[in-house]
């Protein structure tokens, strides 16, 4: 009863936020609709100078050297300090960045420099400086976080003062994506090796070629920049003066603060009181594409979990309605694929039109039931790897047992402390008798196979349960098709020929539910009412999502 | 006798601190979780870069192993390597030192003004002002600190918009505005006890006999409150005061949280969650110092206060 009521309260409070956002929407800067929501890549841009704008992240920021960019405070600061060799817009498509690009060969890639690209300091980008950048993600004594993305490199040479070639050992159309991303940001290299082993850190100084340059980096109180009016791109004409970023110590604390204005802005995840931020008048709530996947990952294909119509029952079976609403405040989506449709950055049409003619995983245990028949699985017991003090996770766990036991199958929950949940992502000991667990999980850049990668290929970070390889995957003949036809696409160069492949792939997974995906969030930008401008896409994790911010 | 004092207690301090040191090592060693894991925030670190990493801070080491490695370098003053910032501790732990000293400063003097004064006012005036300070002071002395936060930023922060509620702040003034909250937070509780104490302390001395044959001696009443009452009451404020003040230093760190204060007492929980050990040891050891200094305070004050105990004689 009480379910019902809460469920049709957040149903019309979407449905007046639609009305809302259409009524004073202005201009729709390439949005996509779900579920009678317009969600927008972008919001109006600003008219004002502003002083001073404090940003809010998770958590304090831990370095600002790139090669350790890992996660969302890291990801939000460098991309307002640093610029990649491309660029991704806030609709997730790659243009040209610092440098650009031609492929005269699928196996060679040619970046050159744009004309009077710089560094805060005046000194021009060069192509030396790009070599250097990117080989320090492969640099072993630095141990930076995205070795894996260079894989298919063969060698990274400057042929000219502005131009850097790369030769691949195989030909890698996701690598395109990565050089508009994180690792392909660059640095300086006489100022980073001058700085050693304090560059990025409190104690030490960066140098990057941003709107934004870096001030002060003070743990526990923020990350400080300011305007770079020595920018390259004199046409660019940020608004704010000074942009602090600051870690938030948790919900309330930062609800408060973004009530009263110590806090203009936030990119927020799961955010447990964004009920009450709707309510307020301080703040505007704009609701973006994701590019993230809310799934669960099966880690174990020996279990029942071995049986793809257990993983279909499971799916069939789980109430992920009641999940959008208890865990996202009705902020997300119900997924078709196991990629999040806001991931659609090339190939955009062809994309959304295999997008469109798969079906919306929705509840049906009739379906589930038999399939759990026809697979002999009553009775068969799954345990599912959660931490009870991560109330995303458990209410997740919770439906998936839920969801079990209704279709006669039995769950038990093996949790374990929120410091340990990352456990389960790289102990493989800690994985032993869980049969899969829950992730909030995203690539480097908006094409869905940049999260696909990490679990498709048998050399996958998170390919936690052999998938695709014999010994441990009882379907390994069938998988290695799936993972044949990614490969294929991988080293496909028309978007459109590409952005096919990898549907189809989805496709393929959607049933196999290789993950099995649970919801598909949307990102809400939330900014002080006088604020707007911010990038509302994902894109805020890689790209300069400032430029527009101002008054309004 | 004054010198054999402060030898004793300095032999304590460092027995306290290996001691406390060795505990903290072993707890942190054997709670859940991974320092490094925690720098991705739940995606999976490359393989290779995790095992560098764990080379790189000794994590691949046995336990003893790596504790003896903590130890020797502290000893030689370098307390190590945070593995969150890559950074020194000391230089860490410097940054944020201030704050801390300054909100329980603040506090301590919230207290110490506020809690005796209206314990010594109560205590000499019986009647309303006596009832209502004992009714406030039982409500305020059950109060926890993080209630106490919330409601203080409901009101004062939220509603009224009188004081901000994060951060800390730049320049004397803005960074006074900014502790205010938290200083009164922090100091709440503790103040009604201390109220409380001193205001028993008072009644008691003014019943005693000095007291009263002072008074029919017709000594002037400020100099009969201040020699005969205040004096001899001094004992039982200092002990109480001095308890609390020290608990502050720990308590510090629930109401840096609500506040998002750089504080150490935050940073030491978050290290704490993190496994970031050089920072908890660093942390912790800083504080147990601070509170076996105030203690050391304490001691001094009594000999101070009252010519009959010597220094030292409290541990005899």
């Amino acid at each position: 009863m009480s379910g019902k009521q809460t469920i049709h309260r957040v149903i019309a409070a979407v449905g007046v936020l639609a009305l809302v956002l259409v009524a004073c929407g202005g201009r729709t800067t390439g949005g996509t609709t779900t579920g009678g929501l317009q969600l927008q890549v972008t919001t109006k841009p600003g008219t004002k100078p502003v002083d001073k704008v404090v940003w809010a992240v998770y958590r304090d920021v831990n370095s600002l050297d790139p090669i350790y960019a890992f996660d969302y405070p890291e990801n939000t600061t460098d991309s307002l300090l640093y610029e990649s060799l491309l660029r991704q817009a806030p609709d997730g498509s790659i243009g040209p960045g610092l440098a650009t690009m031609t492929n005269p060969d699928p196996l060679t890639i040619v970046l050159t420099l744009k004309p009077g690209v710089k560094f805060w300091d005046g000194n021009p980008v060069t192509a030396d400086d790009v070599v250097y950048s990117l080989d320090r993600n492969t640099d072993a004594k630095l141990a930076g976080f995205y070795p894996a993305v260079f894989t298919r490199v063969q060698s990274i040479t400057a042929t000219g003062a502005n131009e850097v070639t790369i030769k691949m050992k195989q030909a890698d159309y996701w690598f395109i994506g990565e050089l508009a991303s994180i690792p392909a940001m660059i640095v300086e290299k006489s100022f980073t090796i001058a700085q050693g082993s304090n560059y990025g850190t409190p104690a030490g100084k960066i140098m990057g070629t941003g709107e934004y340059k870096f001030q002060s980096f003070t743990p526990g109180v923020a990350v400080v920049m300011v305007r770079n009016d020595n920018y390259w791109d004199s046409s660019a004409k940020p608004l704010v003066r000074e942009i602090d970023i600051k870690g938030a110590p948790n919900d309330a604390s930062l609800t408060s603060a973004l009530e009263t204005g110590g806090i203009n802005g936030v990119y927020a995840q799961g955010l447990t009181t964004l009920d009450q931020l709707k309510a307020s008048k301080a703040v505007t709530i704009t609701y973006g594409p994701g590019w993230y996947t809310d799934a669960f990952i099966v880690s174990n294909l020996k279990g029942p979990l071995g049986d793809v119509r257990v993983r279909q029952a499971l799916s069939l079976a789980l109430d992920r309605k009641g999940l959008i609403d208890a865990i996202y405040k009705g902020t997300a989506a119900l997924p078709r694929w196991i990629s999040n449709s806001g991931t659609f950055g090339y190939g955009k049409s062809v994309f959304q039109a295999a997008y469109d003619s798969s079906p919306d995983m929705t509840q049906d245990i009739t379906k589930a039931k038999q399939l759990i028949t026809d697979a002999g699985a009553a009775g068969k017991s799954i345990t599912i790897g959660m931490s009870s003090e991560l109330t995303g996770i458990s209410i997740e766990a919770a439906a998936l047992k839920a969801a079990a036991e209704a279709i006669g199958m039995k769950a038990t929950l093996h949790s374990v402390s929120a410091q340990n949940f990352i456990n389960f992502f790289i102990d493989p000991k800690a994985r032993v008798g869980i049969d899969g667990f829950f992730t909030l999980n995203y690539g480097d850049y908006a094409g869905p196979e940049a999260l696909l990668a990490t679990f498709l290929i048998p050399e996958g970070s998170q390919n936690f349960d052999g998938w695709g390889v014999q010994g441990t995957d009882p379907n390994a003949a069938a998988h290695a098709q799936i993972a044949a036809m990614f490969d294929d696409a991988r080293g496909t160069a028309d978007p459109n020929a590409r952005a096919q492949k990898v549907a189809d792939v989805e496709k393929a997974i959607a049933t196999d539910l290789t993950w099995i995906p649970v919801l598909q969030p949307w990102v809400p930008t939330i900014m002080s009412a006088n604020l707007s401008g911010a990038y509302s896409s994902f894109a805020y994790m890689f790209s300069p999502w400032a430029e527009k911010l101002g008054g309004t | 006798m004054r010198l054999r004092f402060f030898v004793r207690r300095l032999a304590m301090l460092i027995v306290s601190l290996l001691v406390a040191s060795f505990v903290i090592f072993a707890a942190i060693y054997l709670a859940p979780g991974n320092p490094i894991a925690a720098l991705s925030g739940g995606r999976s670190i490359p393989p290779e870069s995790l095992k560098v990493l764990e080379a790189r801070y000794h994590l691949d080491q046995p336990f003893l192993v790596q504790y003896w490695y903590w130890l020797t370098n502290a000893l030689h003053g370098n307390l190590g390597i945070s593995i969150t910032l890559r950074e020194n501790v000391s230089d860490l732990i410097a940054s944020r030192i201030s704050t801390t000293a300054g909100l329980v400063l603040f506090s301590s003097i919230l207290i110490i003004a506020i809690g005796v004064g209206l314990g010594i006012a109560a205590g000499l005036r019986p009647g309303l002002l006596d009832t209502s300070a004992l009714v406030i002071t039982a409500i305020s002395a059950s109060l926890p600190a993080f209630v106490a936060a919330i409601v203080l930023i409901l009101v004062f922060a939220v509603q009224l918009q009188w004081f901000p509620s994060l951060g800390n702040g730049v320049g004397f003034f803005d960074q006074i505005k900014h502790l205010t909250l938290p200083a009164v937070a922090l100091a709440i509780s503790s103040l009604a006890i201390v109220a409380r104490v001193t205001r028993a302390a008072i009644r008691e001395e003014s019943r005693k006999e000095h007291v009263q044959t002072a008074v029919s001696r017709g000594i002037p009443t400020a100099q009969l409150i201040l020699r005969h009452v205040l004096r001899n009451a001094a004992i039982p404020i200092t002990t109480i005061s001095g308890i609390t003040i020290a608990s502050l230093i720990a308590v510090a760190a629930v109401v840096e949280v609500v506040f998002g204060l750089a504080g150490l007492g935050a940073y030491l929980v978050q290290s704490a969650q993190s496994k970031d050990l050089a920072v908890v040891q660093g942390i912790s050891l800083l504080l147990v110092g601070a509170f076996v200094a105030v203690n050391v305070l304490v001691d001094v004050l009594y000999a101070v206060l009252d010519p009959r105990v010597s220094l030292g004689s409290r541990a005899q």
